[in-house]
């Protein structure tokens, strides 16, 4: 195939996908539906992305040799810190405003290169993280008032977390407030706009990072104390870059303090950069039940594998993580985390990730050393 | 709390503030009663309950190499391997070798005493002070660190306090019990216990306490604890540190598994164990050849001194690690081996310099260099970190290398079968160990 062919074929998956995506019957996915996308989109990764050709044929898999998408050999989620992954055949100079480039925040492990993921089609992107967010979100309303401890879109171009909070509300928010600038500043007049919606009565879904509701919490947070009834929110992520760390149920309990907003009405939110497609814990049509696992949208495959064997592991047994996601037909859809969990029932139960782990001896990565001291010069 | 503290043959218990500041209270009452000790004496008891850790018929080495490989996460044979060549430096001998080696006449300890071969007119009377109290803390998961601490301050009649890494309690713990049935009345100077890093009551307790603090641990660990000791309490550190490699041109094919075992040693958790070896180039091994070889050799390795059971974390590491790396190799950027499911080993060939996560248990990369001479440029950036230097094959350019390195920063270049246990009186960090400890009172116009 050549360049054009290639990226003509690129676009006509792309449209065909979307309009998939934003079908919000998910009853109707089939496993051969999926498995058959699955292996197109092999096709044109394979085709376009050369990095990710090496590794497939370094492990003797092609296009014509994958009998089932398990077959495709999935991408170590740390690759992303170290190459460009763009299955899009395109040029990347064209349009600028349909590409993005997404960046980790890149503080933890005290590593300094950051994971980059190219989205060469953000209309995809945006295509596939509406309907999961109302699932998980808006289960009951059409729209809701956005109070957002994520910085916006505009203050932080390169996270994929800000331009997904930007893209949701753009189709679900009555209206979107943003209170924390990119760093970490409560935006001006913000407090004053959110004294009116409480006095209003009118019900809130609050989004932020872990780390955003820590501080919030600490400081008293006494902005956003006494929630409107019907208020939700959606926490993500870790604790990025912070020694103090505290449980989940400790943060949220510490949540339903200082919003009112009572634990059964917090979803997690289970993404990364890595991934376009998100995964929510439906604890707002579920209840209690659904308290640590998370569900994904019928295009992203989740499975549980053999940390040594990469075998997939029986449904409720914990291995590391690996999802199939179509939402990343730009870049490369099949990626191995870090992150530990379990399979239940097609959910995904997170323990926690696997690297991190307390330093062993009196050695350090030396990968570290070298480039802390290019920075310092 | 019972008295036992430390002295039990489990692991040593976790103390709360009240204990703690009991045992700190017992230990200085022991001040006078050991210092009045002959230095010999005491080097003499240690070394009989060192010793029995190499005797296979002891019951102590038998109960340690019990529970070593399950707490510090080792094979049953690696596990073996490193405590023979720790406990081969805690006889009497090895420990009189280093108290000659650091004091010239170790009995500057127990008394006045002239330097052993000072006949100069200015000669005066000198004698070595240990700590009133020394606490050593240790971090980490290498068997045998907190043994050699607290072998150190015990040697200079320091009542010791040890808080042993989270993968090295037992063999301090049964150090103090041998020692307790050895010499009860030394036992009583040495204390065993444990809290994980960063319990900061009870280290600022003991911080406060020592007259002598003792700090392993990570850039920030020792920083931190640095920065909360009083003016008054000596803070001696060893942060973590990398250890490399260099195989000149006129190495021997042979010399490959002793690399290989340099690298397996400890499994990477070492400042010792080499993570990144050039190989100089117009040799009779080329560099691409030489990371084959070391291939083999660590596959060899796999069965005489085998990984531990992997753990998920490893294991996912491995798979980020391997993924990476072949994607680079796929590309040109790079050349891999490694030892697939059944092997924990990978050697990754760098023409150039690359970025990755490249640390693993048995991970090594191998660069070219054109010249020996070069690595003192390569290696600055390392240079405060930077600990031990393998070598082979550099014929007499060993003394430059070691010259022109040493003033980067390493402190040990030693050939590849030296490297994994260096002796009790290595320049740990590039300072003599016990002297780090000692304070010096000199008496000037005294006749004895």
């Amino acid at each position: 195939m050549n360049d054009d062919n290639h990226a003509g074929a690129f676009e006509t998956m792309v449209e065909a996908l979307r309009a998939r995506l934003t079908e919000g019957n998910w009853e109707s996915w089939s496993p051969e539906e999926f498995d058959r996308r699955a292996r197109a989109a092999f096709e044109v990764q394979f085709e376009a992305c050369s990095p990710y050709r090496a590794l497939c044929e370094r492990r003797g898999v092609t296009p014509t040799s994958v009998a089932r998408w398990e077959d495709i050999p999935a991408v170590p989620a740390a690759a992303f810190k170290h190459f460009l992954f763009d299955s899009s055949g395109s040029d990347s100079s064209v349009d600028a405003s349909t590409r993005a480039l997404f960046r980790t925040s890149g503080t933890t492990e005290g590593r300094q290169s950051r994971g980059r993921h190219v989205v060469p089609r953000l209309d995809l992107y945006r295509a596939s993280l509406v309907e999961p967010f109302r699932r998980g979100l808006l289960p009951d309303r059409a729209s809701i008032v956005f109070l957002s401890l994520v910085p916006s879109p505009d203050e932080v171009p390169d996270s994929s977390l800000s331009f997904m909070v930007g893209a949701a509300a753009e189709r679900l928010a009555s209206e979107v407030v943003w209170l924390m600038g990119k760093d970490g500043g409560w935006v001006e007049h913000a407090s004053d706009r959110v004294a009116e919606i409480r006095a209003s009565g009118e019900p809130v879904l609050l989004l932020g990072t872990a780390l955003s509701f820590l501080h919030l919490v600490e400081d008293g947070g006494n902005a956003l104390s006494r929630l409107p009834e019907g208020s939700r929110i959606m926490e993500t992520g870790g604790f990025k870059g912070v020694r103090r760390t505290v449980s989940r149920e400790e943060l949220y309990r510490d949540i339903e303090g200082s919003t009112g907003v009572p634990r059964a009405r917090i979803v997690n939110e289970y993404g990364m950069t890595e991934l376009l497609s998100q995964l929510y814990e439906p604890v707002l049509t579920e209840g209690a039940e659904a308290f640590g696992v998370h569900r994904p949208p019928p295009w992203l495959a989740v499975r549980a594998l053999d940390p040594t064997t990469l075998a997939p592991l029986p449904d409720g047994q914990e291995g590391v993580l690996a999802f199939f996601d179509l939402a990343n037909l730009g870049s490369v859809c099949h990626v191995l985390t870090e992150d530990v969990g379990a399979i239940e029932q097609g959910r995904v139960r997170l323990r926690g990730r696997a690297t991190g782990a307390e330093p062993r001896g009196c050695s350090r990565a030396m990968d570290e050393l070298m480039s802390a001291a290019g920075q310092r010069r | 709390m019972s008295g036992s503290v430390g002295f039990g043959s489990g692991a040593p218990a976790q103390p709360d503030l009240e204990d703690l500041r009991r045992i700190i209270a017992r230990l200085r009452a022991r001040t006078h009663t050991l210092r009045a000790r002959p230095a010999a004496e005491i080097r003499d008891a240690l070394g009989r309950v060192g010793a029995r850790f190499l005797d296979e018929a002891d019951e102590l080495r038998m109960r340690a190499l019990e529970v070593l490989p399950t707490e510090a996460h080792l094979s049953v044979p690696m596990a073996r391997t490193v405590l023979d060549g720790m406990a081969r430096d805690w006889t009497g001998e090895r420990l009189g070798a280093l108290l000659r080696q650091e004091l010239g006449d170790p009995t500057l300890l127990d008394g006045l005493a002239f330097r052993p071969g000072d006949d100069s007119a200015s000669r005066r009377l000198e004698m070595a002070v240990g700590p009133s109290l020394c606490v050593q803390i240790v971090s980490g998961s290498v068997p045998g660190v907190g043994v050699n601490a607290l072998l150190r301050s015990l040697s200079v009649k320091a009542p010791t306090l040890l808080k042993p890494g989270a993968g090295d309690r037992v063999l301090p713990t049964l150090f103090a019990e041998g020692l307790r049935k050895e010499d009860p009345a030394l036992a009583d100077a040495l204390a065993v216990v444990y809290w994980p890093g960063g319990t900061t009551e009870l280290e600022q307790v003991v911080l406060d306490a020592a007259d002598v603090a003792v700090v392993y641990g990570s850039d920030e660990t020792v920083s931190t604890l640095r920065a909360r000791a009083p003016a008054t309490t000596r803070v001696v550190t060893y942060h973590h540190r990398v250890g490399v490699g260099i195989v000149g041109r006129d190495a021997y094919p042979q010399v490959v598994r002793e690399i290989a075992r340099s690298v397996v040693l400890f499994e990477q958790r070492g400042c010792v164990c080499p993570q990144l070896i050039y190989v100089e180039r117009g040799g009779a091994i080329p560099p691409e050849g030489f990371a084959l070889l070391l291939a083999e050799a660590l596959e060899a390795l796999e069965r005489e001194l085998p990984g531990p059971p992997s753990t998920m974390e490893d294991a996912s590491a491995l798979q980020q690690l391997r993924g990476t790396a072949e994607m680079m190799a796929g590309q040109g950027g790079m050349e891999v081996h490694h030892g697939g499911q059944a092997g924990s080993w990978s050697v990754l060939f760098e023409p150039e310099p690359t970025d990755g996560p490249w640390s693993g248990p048995r991970a090594i990369r191998v660069r070219a260099v054109d010249d020996a001479s070069l690595l003192s440029k390569l290696l600055e950036p390392l240079g405060p970190h930077l600990q031990s230097v393998g070598y082979a094959g550099l014929a007499g350019r060993a003394a430059e290398l070691a010259e022109a390195l040493g003033r980067v920063g390493a402190s040990r270049v030693v050939p590849f079968g030296a490297l994994s246990f260096p002796p009790p009186w290595w320049l740990h960090d590039g300072r003599g160990p016990l002297l780090e400890l000692l304070r010096w009172v000199e008496l000037e116009g005294g006749v004895r």
